[in-house]
């Protein structure tokens, strides 16, 4: 590896980071807007066109609050929460495939900054550790509420991982791969000339699992137990304040962002046009360089979709009891995820036997 | 660069591991737990075994130290510490952790060392076949060596409650 090298390797870090990071403020607005829209009223309208500016508005005050640390609050812990959660949620990113390659200083370089062979159990890996900001913010803060915050939080996630997984083992088994990028190649182009080759169609339940389980692994309405304003004041970041909130707030954005991407690789496509296949995209298009930032925008197009779900979710679907959140993990989407790939496997036997 | 870094997070490893000993807090152990395994997982992938980096992650960092924090948050740490620093119980663990610790020592020296064939080292594929097929007894047998244990703890937790 030579200084040239390294160099790429930074500069591909940055930028991925760099677009994710600019996807908080953006998320924030629509956030907002979209929880004004289904609910009939107007929402922030008033700082810069459409209120679009808001965001900074709110970076600002952020800034400038005051920034307490309760009395009662360990005070390691306490200040080390909000960067336990952070670091995970950017960590992911690493493996997510924002498009195919470009050519450029005379070398090929892949719109992705590590292509693992294990990028799936990285993924779900670094997910796993999320839950450590939480639960140690939520103790550390030495406030009932939040301690039970974070205990709903760990139970949550630690269940929810379970069908998660599950569905994550039934597109690597369609795939043979664990690699991010072979998942994505495979869904170029067409079957029987008109069905996009996604992965949504190989294992639509796989998807289902999928997507219910990132709600509960991001936190998110019906789900958010951990910070039911209703009966938890805020659950484990009640006693945070100024950026250390706003930590908490990037932070669960950014797995937004992150599990949105792993969903768009898995079951969407990647970033492959439906019904345009690569090859025909880079004729009409004509250079790979071009196609290339094409393919980025694709991929982040698919994940914004996917952000605006999440809000729309949010925002119209009420949240559950925490025994039926368990009940839902445990009794319906576990033993469906087991069932899922059991069918999986037997279709692929019958098929034409294993890889 | 490689042997600064394997320098780097080995000592982040142990000293990490002391302060999971020498803590008075439980959850700043599990805490200091958790930086040691991260160290370990570090070391794993300098050791160019991605694999076994991602997996310890996975169950022990994401999963089994989780579930550690969550008892002991639940846990009323003066009489936790007033249990786990009773004479006998230090004396037990101090006798079992150094003979474990000699039988380990005494593995080590006596086993060969693993060397990857010709150079090639162990793909995903290559450790699930083997997993699957020719070590499939073993692997059966400690999963089902697992589950008596589970069950066995449930039994007797359940015991001391009831009584």
């Amino acid at each position: 590896m030579n200084t040239v090298d390294i160099a790429i390797l930074v500069a591909k870090t940055l930028l991925f980071y760099l677009i994710v990071l600019h996807v908080v403020p953006i998320m924030v607005w629509v956030e907002r807007r979209g929880a004004a829209l289904i609910q009939d009223r107007p929402g922030p309208n008033r700082v810069g066109p459409f209120g679009l500016l808001q965001p900074v508005a709110d970076f600002v005050k952020f800034i400038f609050k005051e920034d307490p640390i309760p009395t009662g609050a360990n005070r390691g812990l306490f200040l080390v929460a909000p960067a336990l959660i952070l670091i995970p949620a950017s960590l992911t990113l690493a493996v997510l495939p924002f498009g195919d390659k470009v050519k450029l200083f005379g070398r090929e370089i892949l719109l992705q900054v590590a292509d693992l062979d294990i990028a799936i159990l990285y993924v779900l890996a670094i997910g796993s550790l999320g839950i450590y900001g939480i639960l140690f913010g939520g103790w550390a803060s030495g406030n009932k509420f939040s301690l039970m915050g974070a205990l709903r939080a760990s139970s949550q996630v630690i269940s929810y991982e379970i069908p998660l997984g599950l569905a994550a083992v039934g597109a690597v088994a369609v795939y043979g791969t664990f690699s991010l990028r072979e998942i994505a190649l495979a869904q170029d182009g067409l079957w029987f000339g008109w069905l996009p080759r996604w992965g949504i169609f190989l294992q639509p339940v796989g998807f289902w699992l999928f997507f219910i389980a990132s709600f509960a692994e991001t936190n998110r309405l019906p789900f958010d137990l951990p910070e039911t304003e209703a009966e938890l004041v805020a659950g484990y970041h009640t006693e945070y304040g100024s950026m250390k909130f706003g930590m908490f707030m990037m932070a669960e954005y950014m797995n937004l962002t992150t599990i949105s991407g792993v969903m768009v690789t898995l079951f969407f496509g990647g970033w492959h046009l439906p019904f345009v296949a690569d090859a025909m995209l880079l004729k009409w298009i004509g250079s790979q360089n071009l196609l290339g930032l094409v393919q980025v925008v694709i991929f982040l197009t698919k994940v914004a979709i996917f952000l605006c779900v999440f809000v729309w979710v949010r925002w119209t679907v009420p949240r559950f009891r925490f025994d039926q959140l368990m009940r839902i993990t445990w009794g319906r989407l576990i033993p469906l995820g087991i069932v899922n790939l059991l069918v999986t496997a037997g279709v692929m036997l019958w098929l034409g036997g294993w890889k | 660069m490689s042997d600064i870094a394997a320098g780097l997070f080995g000592v982040l490893t142990l000293g990490c591991s002391l302060g999971v000993v020498f803590s008075r807090n439980v959850i700043m152990s599990a805490f200091y737990l958790i930086l040691s395994f991260f160290g370990l997982a570090a070391l794993y992938v300098l050791i160019q075994a991605p694999f076994l980096a991602v997996i310890q992650v996975l169950i022990y960092t994401g999963a089994i130290v989780v579930l550690f924090v969550f008892v002991v948050m639940l846990i009323d740490q003066d009489k936790l510490l007033e249990v786990v620093t009773g004479k006998t119980l230090v004396l037990t663990a101090g006798v079992l952790a150094w003979s474990l610790g000699l039988i380990l020592l005494r593995a080590l020296n006596h086993s060969p060392m693993a060397v990857p064939v010709s150079g090639q080292l162990p793909t995903l594929r290559t450790i699930s076949l083997s997993l699957f097929t020719e070590y499939l007894w073993p692997f059966e047998v400690l999963s089902v060596f697992m589950l008596v244990i589970i069950v066995g703890v449930f039994v007797l937790a359940r015991d001391k409650v009831n009584a």
